[in-house]
């Protein structure tokens, strides 16, 4: 017993050195995400080719998508694009949604859909364009509603609406293949699940011909 | 050699010259981000001055929204103020903001399972430390009479061979 004794603080010195080692290899920027699980956030925003013509969740429905949350003005993103613009010939669905940062008003500086939209062409024209469209969110609206913290932000959001998978920071070689192994998956749900499952199927099948 | 020196202060105006420019240009942002807000009561201004300190920026690593003038802790802010003014209570815009940022936005941590430690460890702490020091306490008493009746033991020895 007094042996046994001897050796408590050695114990508790081995687990207070085991918890923080671990410590030194978590990311302290990696806090989950409340969306994971949740239905997408209604929305109504511009496309950003046709401002005149609002896109809401009914566009989306019966789709699995990843929304990808980037700026001409974030480096991440633009280095982003041409792995995208790849994985858009593979046949991934990929929206955009432009985060607008906030103008400098006190420079004068106001929000001005045609310089974007020019902006945005030259990029992609550049870079590769990975998107079937592009939602502009000036207000940041829906960027505040998915919980974003920068860009680019990635979601995986399946057929019925339901976020799946909610990644900060940029999509890569090191990352795609297991976000690509759940994307895969929503595409070809469980036969018969639901009454659903059958349109579900239906948009799938067309989203894979592509 | 004249032409020289000549250029060279050129160039130390021409460095000054930018470094006060660039100092401007600091200095012009700062005017930019301080503002005034107006509030329908006092109360909403307690509240909204409490909500900001309580809220953290989720892209700091370690800042309350009121402090962070990161794009998203403005954002907060401007939500904060504007769900005050519909009437929403603390705990309304706390979990406004949970549902969006998660745990982390909210510098008090949710009471649950997993979290029960923070308040557990503790006490469990307070309560080894008192056995501990209970149990050190009473093994030194026991030494002390211990001693005293081997120092007795070797006096009354002393004695007895002393006469």
């Amino acid at each position: 017993m007094r042996k046994l004794q001897f050796f408590i603080p050695l114990a508790l010195f081995l687990g207070l050195a085991v918890f923080l080692f671990s410590g030194l290899f978590s990311n302290p920027r990696d806090h989950g995400s409340a969306l994971v699980t949740q239905p997408m956030p209604q929305f109504s925003l511009p496309n950003l080719t046709e401002p005149s013509r609002l896109m809401t969740n009914a566009d989306l429905k019966g789709k699995v998508y990843l929304l990808n949350v980037w700026g001409t003005w974030c480096a991440t993103c633009n280095a982003e694009l041409g792995f995208l613009t790849t994985l858009r010939q593979q046949g991934i669905e990929i929206i955009g949604l432009y985060y607008v940062q906030p103008p400098e008003a006190a420079f004068g500086e106001r929000f001005d859909m045609t310089a974007l939209q020019q902006e945005v062409s030259r990029k992609l024209a550049e870079q590769g364009d990975p998107y079937q469209f592009n939602m502009v969110d000036e207000k940041r609206s829906l960027i505040f509603d998915l919980g974003v913290t920068g860009a680019p932000e990635t979601f995986l959001v399946d057929a019925s609406g339901i976020i799946r998978h909610h990644l900060v920071g940029d999509i890569n070689e090191q990352n795609w293949p297991a976000l690509h192994t759940q994307y895969q998956a929503l595409l070809a749900p469980a036969p018969a699940a639901n009454s659903t499952a059958a349109t579900d199927a239906k948009n799938n099948a067309g989203g894979q011909g592509e | 050699m004249n032409n020289q020196f000549y250029s060279l202060k050129r160039v130390n105006k021409l460095g000054l010259q930018s470094l006060l420019l660039t100092l401007f240009l600091f200095a012009m942002p700062s005017f930019a981000i301080t503002d005034i807000l107006e509030f329908k009561s006092p109360e909403q201004e307690q509240l909204y001055r409490e909500l900001t300190a309580e809220l953290r920026c989720p892209k700091c690593q370690n800042q309350n929204i009121a402090d962070s003038n990161a794009v998203v802790a403005v954002d907060m802010r401007h939500k904060t103020l504007q769900l005050v003014e519909q009437g929403m209570d603390k705990a309304q815009v706390i979990d406004y903001m949970k549902t969006r940022y998660g745990d982390f936005v909210h510098y008090q941590p949710p009471f649950r399972f997993s979290t029960i430690w923070l308040w557990l460890l503790p006490i469990l702490l307070v309560i080894a430390l008192a056995v501990v020091m209970l149990k050190k306490q009473r093994q030194q008493t026991i030494t002390q009479n211990a001693d005293d009746a081997e120092l007795q033991a070797m006096i009354d020895a002393v004695r007895k061979k002393q006469p």
